[in-house]
């Protein structure tokens, strides 16, 4: 829900020297992303993007250096990453699982499937495994309801699943 | 009468035509091997008034869930002023039930492009931006693919066969959202274009006078543009050939249902998919000849006519012909995105509207407190009814605040009030008897908000 104001007053920023947007990120943005768009404020969701693909989510140190970068207020950036479900302001697992559960998808089958993949991680919709591996969420429609049920591991999507098929899947995953 | 040969699926292998299992990329040589890009070549031997005069002859009526005619909105944009002016090809569908735009980007890209570059040069629009939802991330990649390959070949950037528009070189480029519903509403989709959050703008000024950067911007669906190419190349006559056309003893202001359209079909059917057919078609002869029956051979209780914005048909309502006049007839918002959901014997409504309203309840950007708390309510309310525990009282609650919010209500500044406000209204109308059968038959006579309004 990208209403819920998240209460970010008083959090303190862990800080590392090294920096996440880095130099050879920036010049790959300056060359390819920031020519596209008559402001520089237009780059921040491809730039929040490639910054995540890197670290995997997004720090609120990053956040900062987007802001320089872009020459915004880092109020601002934060405005926007929180807006979009796909930023993750907090650490997430190596794999992230989205099982849709919008209409076609529940009519499918998705609330049996979703109870499986639950009980095989042992965690509840909205939690990552101990070990990091495994973020599990619900997502609304993914644009596939003609092979519901779907789900979405990372970049990948899977469809038609089948809960003893897809938890093979998932044991494959490294 | 059924269409005789696939236009928009010409190149994608789909029933009764092909195989589905036979799909693939169709690139750049294949796609002009087969007729791709002569659409662009008539247009551009067009003086660019004579294309929109074209695509307004036509009819061609929106395909992203308005159906608005296209010709008629590109034809608002102001007197070019040598600045720049942009496209926004929406690509973000993310309304449940829809996946038709993912089928023509997946197999046949160039297609979108060409309708693109013939929309760029008869609006005189410099830069396209195709904003795709995020989660399609193989669908971003396969565009990419597919601009590169126009870039090699002049359709779009330096040398383009365009020539320069606004004094620039056209320029084509994907742009990724990142996971909200609400960035398909059109200036939800600039805002986020922009860099902030998907907030809806309130109109005026329309894009076309003052949309992404404040500059003149046109907004289309990509299956409204795939359409594009063919009209330029076959002709506004033979468009109006196909489809149901204009319904009887209505005057010619009145948007007709011209043309092919792509159906997908999703739920409790035995060949769930995405496919062509000509506006009008029945939902009876989609479920039966094209999603080869319901399945398990059960009977049919309830359909979704195009994404669940649109309300819901019931059972007597099988036969309904899906063009653009379905809302009037047929009581629900509209045709949508013609993306069916079919419901069989078994399913639980009163689960359809909770699952609807949380969609809902989720996706609201939350900047009209009609739409932000009203869709939550709607989806706690029906929580509690499907749980049990709900009384009369939840059941009149529902149908006052989704009758209350929304843009044509005009409490809310977008449509996905409305969209939330039929589907549950419609489904709760419709089903009746089972809601009424699920909660407790008492009433607390309490006073309604509407008629505590109304005493002031
Ligand atoms: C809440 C909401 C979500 C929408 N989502 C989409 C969408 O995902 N894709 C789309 O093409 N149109 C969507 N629309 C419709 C657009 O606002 C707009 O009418 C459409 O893109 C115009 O293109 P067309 O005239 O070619 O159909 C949405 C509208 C609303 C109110
Ligand atoms: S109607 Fe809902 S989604 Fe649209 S602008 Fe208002 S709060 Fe946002």
């Amino acid at each position: 829900m990208a209403w819920i104001a998240k209460n970010s007053a008083g959090a303190t920023i862990v800080r590392r020297s090294e920096p996440y947007l880095t130099p050879a990120l920036k010049a790959k943005l300056e060359a390819d992303v920031l020519p596209r768009y008559p402001t520089k404020r237009a780059a921040l969701l491809p730039v929040l993007h490639a910054v995540q693909h890197e670290h995997h989510w997004l720090p609120a140190q990053a956040l900062e250096e987007i802001a320089a970068f872009l020459d915004l207020a880092p109020a601002q950036v934060l405005d926007t990453a929180s807006f979009y479900e796909e930023f993750w302001l907090n650490p997430k697992g190596k794999y992230l699982i989205m099982v849709c559960q919008s209409l076609s998808c529940e009519l499918m089958g998705q609330k049996g499937l979703l109870g499986k993949i639950s009980r095989k991680l042992g965690i509840a919709p909205g939690q990552t495994t101990p070990d990091g591996k495994y973020t599990l969420m619900t997502a609304e429609c993914l644009g596939s309801c003609g092979s519901a049920p779907c789900a979405l591991v990372n970049e990948v999507l899977h469809e038609n699943i089948r809960a003893d098929n897809f938890e093979r899947v998932l044991d494959t995953l490294e | 009468m059924p269409l005789a040969q696939p236009v928009l699926c010409k190149r994608i292998p789909t029933y009764p035509w092909g195989d589905p299992k036979d799909r693939h990329y169709v690139g750049y040589d294949q796609f002009t091997a087969t007729g791709g890009y002569v659409g662009l070549t008539k247009a551009l031997g067009m003086a660019p008034k004579a294309v929109i005069d074209l695509v307004k002859e036509a009819e061609l009526r929106g395909r992203g869930g308005a159906g608005f005619p296209a010709g008629l909105k590109w034809s608002f944009l102001p007197p070019e002023d040598g600045q720049r002016r942009y496209l926004a090809v929406n690509a973000d569908e993310s309304e449940p039930g829809t996946f038709k735009d993912r089928l023509l980007i997946d197999f046949d890209p160039h297609l979108l492009l060409e309708g693109i570059a013939i929309c760029m040069h008869a609006c005189r629009l410099d830069t396209a931006y195709i904003y795709i939802r995020g989660e399609y991330h193989a669908q971003a990649k396969t565009l990419n693919r597919a601009i590169d390959e126009a870039y090699t070949h002049k359709v779009f950037g330096e040398g383009s066969r365009l020539g320069q528009i606004n004094g620039l070189w056209p320029t084509c480029y994907v742009h990724r959202g990142a996971g909200a519903y609400i960035c398909g509403e059109e200036t939800g989709l600039l805002e986020s274009l922009e860099g902030k959050r998907g907030w809806p703008r309130i109109k005026p000024p329309f894009p076309a006078v003052a949309g992404a950067f404040a500059r003149p911007t046109i907004i289309n669906n990509v299956e409204t543009l795939a359409m594009v190419g063919p009209i330029l190349d076959q002709g506004a006559a033979w468009f109006k050939s196909l489809g149901k056309g204009r319904p009887d003893g209505v005057p010619p202001t009145v948007p007709a249902s011209f043309g092919p359209k792509l159906y997908g079909i999703s739920g409790h059917v035995n060949r769930p998919g995405v496919y062509e057919e000509n506006l009008g078609i029945k939902l009876s002869t989609l479920i039966e000849d094209h999603a080869a029956g319901m399945l398990n051979g059960k009977k049919f209780k309830a359909a979704i006519p195009g994404g669940i914005s649109m309300g819901v048909l019931g059972p007597d309502e099988y036969h309904a012909e899906l063009d653009f006049d379905i809302g009037r007839k047929h009581n629900c918002l509209g045709l949508g995105t013609a993306g069916v959901i079919v419901m069989d014997q078994d399913t639980d409504m009163v689960a359809v509207a909770r699952n609807i309203a949380r969609f809902f309840a989720h996706e609201s950007c939350g900047q009209c407190t009609p739409c932000r708390e009203g869709t939550g309510w709607m989806y706690k309310v029906l929580t509690r009814v499907e749980a049990g525990g709900g009384t009369l009282d939840d059941l009149d609650l529902l149908l006052e605040v989704s009758a209350s919010m929304g843009a044509m209500p005009g409490t809310t500044i977008c449509g996905l009030a409305d969209g939330a406000n039929w589907a549950v209204r419609t489904i709760v109308n419709k089903f009746w008897p089972e809601f009424e059968a699920r909660v407790a038959p008492t009433r607390s006579n309490r006073v309604s908000l509407a008629v505590v309004g109304a005493t002031h």
